[in-house]
């Protein structure tokens, strides 16, 4: 509960696939309506993100995605690359809802 | 010319866990379908493999037998899925070889598309299927919510809807399927590995073959065909007309929310950072706009000539960790081969190497 309090930034990259082309999504839990907060909080704690390796990585295959995750909490900051292939289940939610979230238009 | 294998130049790659199980062709049907629908994608993948190890086994004795059997292999079978959604392979079969034509269109594009690539490898290049065994083509559409991509995933191809705001579905382009199940052919030949110029290599002749199944299923020679990897997967709105061109590679899009498309022409602007295996579909770019360049010198149909010897070389002569010069290297040996030294095709090839900087 206490972490609820603490606001997180979140940076995700997919890139690869077969458009090769990469999309980024920027969430700050401040914008957040509450309850899709709370819902953050809870499967970032499902995921223990803080926790996991910050490579996750299967042998390349044609056409797959990678993810890059990146979250800041106060003072906390961690990044996990992962393949699409080997997403862990715990993780598998909290990335649903990311990808889910607005893109940010192309940076370059 | 085709058939004379060069066995010589390496032992060709094949996908893991090959080994045969003794217990395979007797596990009974209501088994095998209780595991397909109740168990987890480990088992699943597990059991697919198994009941196509048998198909193939029943195949091969059913031949030695003599026996007339309606899907033997060299035949073309095709089975379409639907994962409705969900992210479980292969799904719910919706249409087999000769089955009636869907109301979905998804599934009738991936079939056409599955028959219209196995045509071009079968008719043209005498192959039977990816693996050259007559292997089923077995496609999932619907896979994943808003999904934006399609893959091949070392057994059957896979595609998503797309989000509808910055893609379409994945079966619209006709070339995506031929691309994907490319890989698949790859992946029994040269084995390329995707990471760097191989990965590159890898995609290269996946748009390559992609393109040129499009080409022949609509008759166009060289001058009539776009060149095009992905035309009308944009969604409307999107800024640009398909994701890649051969013909000019980085003229694809350029989009406020998918930015421009960063494809290389020449090997000197090659990306060299490690996003996306090492940049395998940004500098991909190179050998397309490579074999662009001498189809188009050689002209006609561009299957005929360049697409043989591209075929020749992904077959017999690269090796896993091929390089664009080694593959530069290849394709004219091949060309040599195949229609003399100093002939129109080699100069042509050798001429499109050079001019897109992979080689002097
Ligand atoms: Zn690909």
């Amino acid at each position: 509960m206490k972490d609820e309090g603490k606001t997180m930034q979140i940076t995700v990259e997919r890139t690869g696939g077969f458009t090769g082309i990469p999309v980024t999504k920027i969430i700050d839990s401040k914008t957040l309506p509450q309850q899709e907060a709370a819902r953050l909080h809870k499967m970032m704690t499902e995921a223990d993100f803080f926790k996991l390796p910050t490579t996750i990585s299967s042998s390349p295959q044609p056409d797959r995605f990678q993810y890059r995750i990146t979250v800041e909490q106060e003072a906390k900051q961690h990044s996990v690359t992962v393949d699409e292939t080997v997403v862990p289940a715990n993780l598998k939610p909290l990335l649903n809802w990311l990808m889910a979230q607005p893109a940010q238009p192309a940076t370059h | 010319m085709i058939s004379s294998q060069n066995e010589t130049a390496r032992t060709p790659s094949r996908p893991q866990g090959t080994h045969i199980c003794p217990i395979c062709c007797i596990i009974p049907p209501h088994m095998s379908d209780h595991i397909l629908k109740h168990g987890d994608e480990k088992m699943q993948t597990w059991m697919m493999e198994t009941i196509r190890r048998s198909e193939q086994f029943q195949g091969r004795r059913e031949v030695i037998g003599n026996f007339a059997l309606a899907l033997s292999p060299g035949e073309k079978r095709r089975t379409v899925y639907d994962a409705r959604k969900r992210e479980t392979l292969p799904g719910k079969l919706v249409r087999s070889e000769g089955g009636r034509k869907s109301r979905d269109v998804a599934v009738n594009e991936a079939y056409d598309g599955a028959g219209a690539t196995y045509d071009l490898y079968h008719d043209v290049f005498e192959r039977n299927s990816i693996d050259d065994q007559g292997l089923r083509m077995d496609s999932t559409i619907h896979y994943g919510v808003q999904y934006d991509n399609a893959f091949w995933n070392g057994n059957q191809m896979v595609y998503g809807d797309g989000d509808g705001r910055l893609f379409n579905r994945f079966t619209i382009a006709i070339d995506v399927i031929g691309h994907e199940l490319t890989h698949g052919v790859v992946q029994y030949e040269a084995g390329l590995i995707y990471q760097g110029e191989s990965g590159a290599l890898n995609e290269s002749f996946a748009d390559v073959f992609g393109s040129l199944v499009k080409q022949r299923s609509l008759n166009q020679t060289v001058d009539q065909a776009d060149w095009l990897i992905g035309a009308g997967l944009l969604a409307p709105g999107i800024q640009g007309v398909a994701l890649r061109s051969l013909k000019e590679p980085g003229t694809a899009y350029d989009d406020p929310m998918l930015g421009k498309d960063p494809q290389p022409a020449h090997y000197s602007s090659r990306y060299r950072g490690s996003q996306d295996s090492g940049g395998v579909h940004i500098n991909s770019g190179i050998p397309n706009h490579a074999f662009y360049l001498a189809a188009m010198e050689v002209g006609g149909f561009a299957w005929e000539k360049v697409g043989k010897v591209w075929y020749i070389t992904l077959r017999d002569v690269l090796r896993s960790r091929a390089s664009f010069s080694k593959a530069a290297d290849a394709t004219i040996s091949v060309a040599g081969q195949l229609y003399g030294q100093s002939s129109h095709e080699q100069t042509a090839i050798r001429k499109a190497w050079q001019t897109v900087g992979v080689i002097e």
